[in-house]
């Protein structure tokens, strides 16, 4: 925001809207919350199909708290096209800190057996809505039995998204308790003392990399597909395999893989098209990885978790005259800490991009309904109606010509997405109290970016140790991931699971969001590849070729150093 | 006691043979006694007459004068007895404690609180020998020399005895007093406890817990729970005080049957003493261990 200065004021202080982001507020009380845009998870504008979605998945966050007696709950705002999300006490404040400490014993329940609970619990639950979805006909479905499977299917995404917070928020509380406990035994031991006693256990985004790796390996010996993966151009790529029998056989390996781990697309959301309907991106990731004779990545994290373990060992020599209660705990949020690392990432291939990708089936069948129906131009613009507009549907020919007000829609959000979203809206009210919640949104957000006095550095959150220079591409989309060369530096607003193969090829990673627990900044520590997280500006102040200084462990990039 | 059965330069605590207050000092010979009836951690001294024998092999006595290294057959009795004290901590190299016990220590006219050294968390006979030596030094130290002369106490002929006894890391230590120490009430039991070993408590840089127990029910009367900010715990080569976690922080020390057993535990050695006492205990393991009793009037001599 260019018209705001920041005034250091004790108190409540009204946080503008820029002229170009106009807000009317439905009540005064909203007015007096702090919102905030989640430009990790949500950077791009919202359609409206989607809004009803992120609409379910926020409700959900507050239905997890609520199931682990939290004192907070989660209000969203739908503004100018973007998701804004406040954090509301819901007990007096006087009443906050025995509230927390009731929830504080109920999620202590739950991480005792986060690993069994995803075993025994969890993943059942999840994999049975995922077999739900695989045994309807979409296509055979008649319009109206497809509207209803479309209302079934929004229940089950709040379902799904409740399980998904009750599962992420004592994952990530473990995590951020250990390494609150950490800092408090063993204080400045740098900035990833204690996620190294959590680095090296294998997840989903690790194996989804991994089997892209194993792939390239396979393509490297073929003669004929390592030629087409050098030559041809990635959207050629797939039409240049059926020309001979060997990249045939390859196309049916890249198609198998594609069916477990192509159910993503580049972002959250419902609106992305997935690397199985669009298989580019996996492509672009292969031709970088032919050109790569790295270790295989089984070796870097066996050397990972030989690390890890003789780190633990490390610190229960150095807790053996501590009192019991102290050792105790550290084994408690250890154990909890190590489970909640997995499984921050596990629940994200099967909810975040496995049911999300059914979703967005069901929704894309709907738009071809309505697009042979000739009430829109191409299917995916049913994302620029609404879920009641759908639901209210009852027939095709009810919907009638919908293509003018798909255009209205489009219009508002290129308006949008030109103008970048205020970071906050509302009111800003002073930093959290310190407690172990917000503490844990505060790694995992990151916290408000801070400004330096040198216009040439850069200052993030420390991400992933190890100190690097190497020249910037800005990559604002998987599209453009194929000018990543090994040693560049992967400049991006936030980095989503499907982006993580690429740093392997990265030198570093520097990203506009996030903190020391966000996705990236996990991912990164187990590629061993520096990064700095939630500068705030970096893709809007970096330009591609620029030498970048990254400092993964200060949390600092130099642009054009010395 | 007849002094034909005491190993001249070794004595176990809890054994009859070492009650002898002018071989052990007050402190260790106190212990001695709570030993036979209580759970005190294992432990024996070097006596007294230990330290003769040493001066008589050429330790310097002199004001000042640096550790000498422990006589060849002292330092084997020493080799032996602290593997016996493994054997009985069921460890190969038992953390211990290594304290001076002055013979005119404890009980007499002087409180020699400080004076002489004490050394915590000493591992492995080699450790625990130079520890020895440092305490002998210290009864002729310049600081502990000029304590002497401001108490009139004679300089000369002073003798030392000094206690090697298994260390224990409690998870919580605890000052007991069978009366009030603030109000002279002798109705109430009242516990100071804090986290970790007992060095904070007594060096008063932790606010502990306190709980005040009646004695005519043994019920909990009160508890204020402290925020506790520093613990002692053991690092190698030694012991440091530390921050305690903030989850730890605010949580109480103990359960009121804790605090119950350490009052009667109190009540038990007030009546024994005759005095009001002041303990020193740690909880580790979910034991309850009696480190130290005083009475809290000072009272002449031995008991």
């Amino acid at each position: 925001m260019s018209n705001t200065e920041v005034v250091q004021v004790a108190g409540p202080v009204r946080i503008p809207a820029p002229p170009e982001f106009p807000v009317v507020w439905d009540s005064p009380d909203d007015e007096q919350l702090s919102w905030l845009h989640d430009r990790m998870h949500n950077p791009d504008p919202v359609l409206p199909l989607e809004s009803a979605f992120w609409g379910r998945v926020y409700e959900a966050f507050s239905r997890a708290t609520e199931a682990y007696e939290m004192p907070v709950r989660l209000k969203t705002r739908y503004i100018n096209t973007y998701f804004y999300m406040a954090i509301k006490s819901v007990v007096p404040p006087e009443q906050v800190e025995a509230q927390n400490k009731r929830a504080e014993e109920k999620m202590d329940v739950v991480m005792a057996r986060l690993g069994d609970a995803w075993t025994a619990e969890w993943l059942p639950e999840i994999r049975s809505h995922l077999a739900w979805w695989d045994a309807f006909d979409l296509a055979g479905a008649a319009m109206p039995d497809l509207l209803r499977h479309l209302e079934d299917t929004m229940d089950r995404v709040s379902r799904l998204w409740e399980l998904h917070f009750r599962i992420v928020l004592p994952s990530y509380m473990a995590m951020s308790q250990f390494d609150d406990l950490y800092r408090d035994l063993f204080g400045g031991d740098g900035a990833f003392g204690s996620y190294r006693l959590l680095q090296g256990f294998d997840n989903k985004t690790l194996e989804a990399d991994r089997a892209l790796w194993d792939l390239s390996r396979r393509a490297l010996a073929s003669a004929a597909v390592r030629r087409i993966l050098e030559h041809s151009p990635a959207t050629a790529v797939l039409s240049d395999f059926g020309k001979s029998a060997a990249g045939r056989v390859f196309r049916d390996e890249l198609r198998t893989y594609l069916e477990q781990y192509g159910l993503r697309g580049e972002k959250w959301g419902l609106s992305y098209p997935c690397w199985i309907e669009d298989p580019a991106a996996a492509i672009t990731n292969l031709k970088g990885y032919i050109t790569r004779s790295g270790p295989d990545p089984r070796t870097e994290q066996a050397k990972l978790a030989a690390e890890r373990d003789h780190a633990v060992t490390g610190v229960r020599g150095r807790l053996q005259g501590y009192p019991q209660p102290v050792i105790e705990r550290f084994e408690f949020l250890l154990k909890a800490a190590q489970a909640g690392v997995v499984l921050s990432e596990d629940h994200g291939y099967w909810i975040d991009f496995g049911s999300t990708y059914r979703v967005r089936r069901v929704v894309l069948e709907i738009g071809r309904r309505f697009f042979e129906a000739g009430a829109i131009d191409r299917p995916t613009d049913v994302f620029h109606l609404t879920l009641d507009e759908l639901l209210g549907s009852a027939a095709v020919r009810s919907l009638g010509d919908r293509r003018s007000l798909v255009e209205l829609r489009r219009r508002e959000v290129e308006r949008f997405r030109a103008v970048s979203a205020p970071p906050a809206l509302g009111t800003d009210n002073g930093p959290p109290p310190d407690d172990p919640m917000n503490r844990f949104f505060g790694k995992f957000f990151g916290g408000p970016p801070q400004a330096l006095e040198e216009p040439d550095v850069l200052k993030g959150n420390a991400g992933s140790p190890g100190k690097v220079r190497g020249p910037a591409k800005v990559v604002r989309s998987l599209s453009e991931a194929g000018k990543l060369q090994k040693g560049d530096v992967l400049v991006a607003e936030t980095t989503a699971p499907p982006w993580t193969p690429l740093f392997a090829t990265a030198a570093a990673i520097v990203t506009d969001t996030g903190g020391v627990l966000s996705h990236c900044a996990v991912v990164a520590r187990e590629y061993r590849v520096p990064a700095v997280v939630g500068t705030g500006r970096a893709t809007t102040t970096i330009r591609d070729g620029q030498i970048l200084e990254v400092d993964g462990d200060a949390g600092l990039v130099r642009i054009d150093p010395a | 006691m007849s002094r034909e059965t005491v190993t001249p330069s070794v004595a176990w605590l809890g054994r009859g043979e070492c009650h002898d207050c002018a071989l052990l000092g007050g402190k260790a010979s106190n212990l001695c006694h709570l030993a036979a009836e209580h759970r005190v951690p294992p432990g024996f001294c070097l006596t007294a007459d230990a330290y003769d024998h040493a001066l008589t092999t050429g330790l310097a006595a002199d004001e000042g004068s640096a550790p000498t290294p422990l006589p060849p057959e002292l330092f084997e009795e020493l080799v032996r007895a602290y593997r016996e004290l493994g054997d009985r901590c069921g460890l190969d190299a038992p953390s211990v404690a290594v304290r001076s016990s002055a013979l005119d220590e404890d009980g007499a006219g002087a409180s020699f609180a400080g004076q002489h050294e004490t050394y915590l968390n000493i591992v492995g006979v080699a450790a625990v020998a130079e520890a020895v030596a440092h305490c002998w030094a210290s009864v002729r130290s310049l600081r502990a020399l000029e304590y002497r002369r401001r108490q009139g106490l004679p300089l000369d002929g002073v003798r030392i005895a000094v206690l090697v006894q298994q260390l224990i890391p409690a998870d919580v230590s605890s000052v007991v007093f069978s009366a009030n120490p603030v109000t002279g009430s002798r109705d109430e039991v009242v516990i100071n406890a804090s986290w970790g070993l007992g060095e904070s408590i007594v060096g008063g840089t932790v606010t502990p817990d306190t709980y005040v127990v009646r004695k005519a029910d043994m019920a909990v009367a009160s508890r204020q729970i402290a925020e506790k900010r520093q613990m002692t715990v053991s690092v190698p080569g030694g012991t440091r005080e530390v921050d305690v976690p903030r989850f730890l922080r605010s949580q109480p020390t103990l359960r009121d049957d804790q605090a119950v057993e350490m009052a009667r535990l109190g009540v038990t050695l007030e009546g024994r003493m005759g005095h009001p006492v002041d303990m020193e205990c740690a909880h580790h393991g979910g034991r309850l261990y009696l480190l130290q009793c005083r009475p809290i009037t000072t009272l002449a001599g031995c008991w």
